[in-house]
């Protein structure tokens, strides 16, 4: 925010309630970087990129509205548009409005960035042949990335970044498996590549990465090593999470992390957990985790499968009806390959028999299958998943206590309990020590409504429906 | 004095011919088509009980795939898994992919994502469907991925003649009543019914006597009370 402009009283009362209200993370994300300027009867916010402003309409323009009417005593419209660039020919490249703080904290500092040699990307010579100089994926685009409501917040954030490099370093990208994280970084890849084909990319699994390292030991090719990597313009490195408990790989891709930052190069990163939750990963690396923009990608509802369905029959030239489309992600539900999987079966079943694709070819194509997807969850067995999640003991499911550590998990439990079995609710009250079948609903609407504000819980609940159903 | 057998008798090639597909027959057709590369899809999954024929459907995709001319890495464990980066195109199998180590999965990992990226074959036989199989999530959603099939064991009006035609492949004829109580009297999966053919087969060339019912019943009653005996 410009120390300039005066700031309206109504944005004041606003951004205390937001700070108040929102993570520290979220504050910092979303809200301080509005700047507002003062209008007759409106407030005029000005958002740093599209992403931000799109995000800030949907999630919280009506909160915004209302706090601003109560400040004001009168409602004020609420105008939204991008900032002005700083200088009017600043690239964004050039000029990056990074959100986080210098790394200038440890001792360590590693030297210099070596020069980018200019040469074309190869890859060096303890990297295995078989490697592409990208390794990039071709029908991994953002064109092919099916969005919905789980998705597209990463989905904006990475488009972001591919628009403008940098805005948000590291842009930090977690979910299940299956949900997507490789697709979209790569697609993040292709489209800085479309825009900047001789920029030097490089999509690395985390694994390879380790082998790699391994192998920069074996050889004595560490100079090699580090000079490749430090020199590439964007590095996109998946499943972070198997860098836990090798210290000499974590400790080779920190100097790699802070090179690449400081030198305004973009690194993107998955995980299947948020940075604080990652095992074995030492803390530093995990707080410079958190220096950009963390992004979640969630498990798809239902109208994202059959959307994503009915996308990826129409890729393989295949009717498919969206009746069946329904029927199959009314079943398959934990993660997208799983989709594809049934989807590939249903088909290949139909060309065999030289049957059209119907409902009834569907279920029988899938039959064994939904023998084991629906095979019971038991509310025993989500009690005591749950249970052990929390690390209460599973007993506690069926008490009469009320304190926050024990109710919460149980709602949990209710809401897992709700919408992975077929029982009525007052089966499922009667199964957490006799409540009432109100009791249950209350939970449902109150898990329901916190997963929308608090990410951690929303996270928590994420993970054990893909537990449960896996 | 017992005549000494020669085990000249060939082991049974386990190629397509040889497998009687009974209820499977869109499986074998899949894996026809993956052996000679033209099932466009990187992973096959076989599952089902032990002794249905998941190891020798497995023997039979990496037959016709080198009689197709790929490559071919046929892993009759995990363990044989090795991180050498496949020729593109090649076909991969794994058998009982559910014993599959830490090590073997980030393998396995690997090997799936570069046969994937190189239009390779991944069959795999597992004793579970993928939902099932113990390995880490993202090895075991790309399993899932594919093309998952249940191998489901013959039923027991389809047994007579599969035992019937291993027979004949073996240079000996087999009766009705033989099979009748062969069926009635024996462990009724495939993999058991083939073994105690194999060995009724030496035992009636040792013995110098034809397949019957007598000989049978003897050779079932010696298994029983000298279980160590072939």
């Amino acid at each position: 925010m410009s120390a300039s402009t005066p700031t309206p009283a109504a944005w004041t009362a606003c951004l205390s309630v937001f700070e108040r209200e929102l993570t520290p993370q979220q504050f910092a994300t979303w809200i301080r970087p509005l700047a507002v300027e003062p209008g007759e009867g409106s407030l005029r916010l000005r958002a740093p990129n599209r992403f931000v402003l799109q995000w800030v309409k949907d999630r919280f323009g009506t909160r915004i509205a209302t706090l601003a009417r109560e400040a004001a005593g009168a409602p004020l419209a609420i105008e939204y548009a991008l900032a002005e660039p700083a200088g009017a020919t600043a690239a964004s490249i050039d000029a990056p409005a990074s959100p986080f703080p210098p790394p200038i904290d440890d001792e360590r500092a590693p030297e210099a960035p070596e020069a980018a040699p200019r040469e074309p990307a190869r890859p060096a010579a303890f990297l295995p042949r078989r490697i592409e100089p990208t390794s990039l994926n071709g029908t991994f685009t953002f064109a092919s990335f099916v969005t919905g409501k789980a998705n597209q917040l990463a989905r904006a954030a990475g488009l972001q970044v591919a628009e403008h490099p940098t805005s948000y370093n590291p842009l930090f990208v977690y979910g299940g498996v299956g949900l997507g994280k490789t697709h979209l970084i790569q697609a993040i890849g292709h489209d800085i590549l479309k825009r900047e084909p001789s920029a030097k990319i490089r999509y690395i699994h985390a694994e390879t990465y380790v082998s790699d390292v391994v192998r920069a030991y074996q050889h004595k090719a560490f100079d090699e090593f580090k000079r490749y990597y430090r020199s590439l313009d964007l590095l996109l490195i998946d499943d972070i999470q198997f860098f836990g408990g090798k210290s000499r790989t974590q400790e080779e891709f920190f100097y790699l992390f802070n090179t690449l930052i400081e030198g305004h190069k973009q690194v993107v990163i998955t995980c299947d957990t948020y940075p604080k939750e990652i095992a074995g990963i030492e803390e530093r690396l995990i707080s410079r985790f958190g220096w950009g923009l963390t992004v979640a990608l969630e498990p798809p509802e239902l109208e994202m499968r059959v959307a994503i369905l009915l996308a990826k029959a129409q890729q393989s030239r295949v009717r498919l009806d969206e009746q069946v489309a329904f029927f199959v992600a009314k079943h398959i539900r934990s993660n997208v390959r799983e989709l594809e999987g049934a989807l590939k079966r249903i088909v290949a079943y139909a060309n065999f028999h030289a049957q059209e694709i119907t409902l009834t070819v569907a279920k029988e194509a899938l039959r064994d299958l939904l023998a084991v997807q629906n095979r019971q969850i038991s509310v025993e067995n989500i009690q005591k998943t749950v249970a052990d999640y929390y690390k209460i003991r599973p007993s506690e499911m069926h008490s009469k206590k009320r304190s926050r550590a024990i109710a919460r998990p149980r709602q949990v439990a209710m809401a897992l309990a709700k919408e992975l079995t077929q029982l009525s609710l007052p089966e499922i009250g009667s199964n957490f020590g006799g409540r009432d079948h109100t009791t249950v609903l209350h939970a449902c609407r109150q898990i329901a409504k916190l997963r929308e504000t608090l990410p951690d819980l929303n996270h928590d609940v994420n993970f054990l429906l893909q537990v449960l159903r896996s | 004095m017992e005549q000494l057998v020669f085990d000249l008798v060939a082991p049974e090639p386990q190629a397509f011919r040889t497998f009687v597909a009974g209820r499977n027959t869109e499986a074998v057709a899949a894996l026809e088509r993956a052996a000679t590369g033209a099932l466009p899809e990187t992973g096959i999954v076989v599952w089902g009980t032990p002794g249905v024929g998941k190891s020798h459907l497995l023997a039979a995709v990496a037959d016709a795939a080198r009689r197709a001319g790929r490559t071919v890495l046929a892993c009759a464990s995990p363990a044989d898994l090795t991180s050498t980066a496949p020729d593109a195109g090649a076909l991969l199998t794994v058998d009982d992919i559910d014993t599959a180590d830490a090590a073997a999965q980030a393998r396995l990992f690997t090997l799936y994502n570069a046969l994937r990226e190189s239009g390779g074959t991944l069959v795999v036989a597992a004793s579970a469907p993928p939902a099932r199989v113990p390995v880490r999530d993202d090895v075991r959603t790309r399993l899932a991925w594919g093309l998952v099939y249940e191998i489901l064991p013959l039923a027991d009006d389809e047994k007579p003649a599969a035992l019937a035609a291993y027979a004949r492949s073996r240079g000996f004829s087999l009766s009705d009543d033989v099979i009748v109580y062969l069926l009635a009297h024996g462990r009724r999966d495939m993999r058991t019914l083939v073994a105690t053919l194999a060995a009724l087969d030496r035992r009636s060339l040792a013995r110098k006597r034809p397949v019957t019912v007598p000989l049978l019943r003897e050779w079932l009653q010696r298994s029983i009370d000298d279980p160590a005996q072939p």
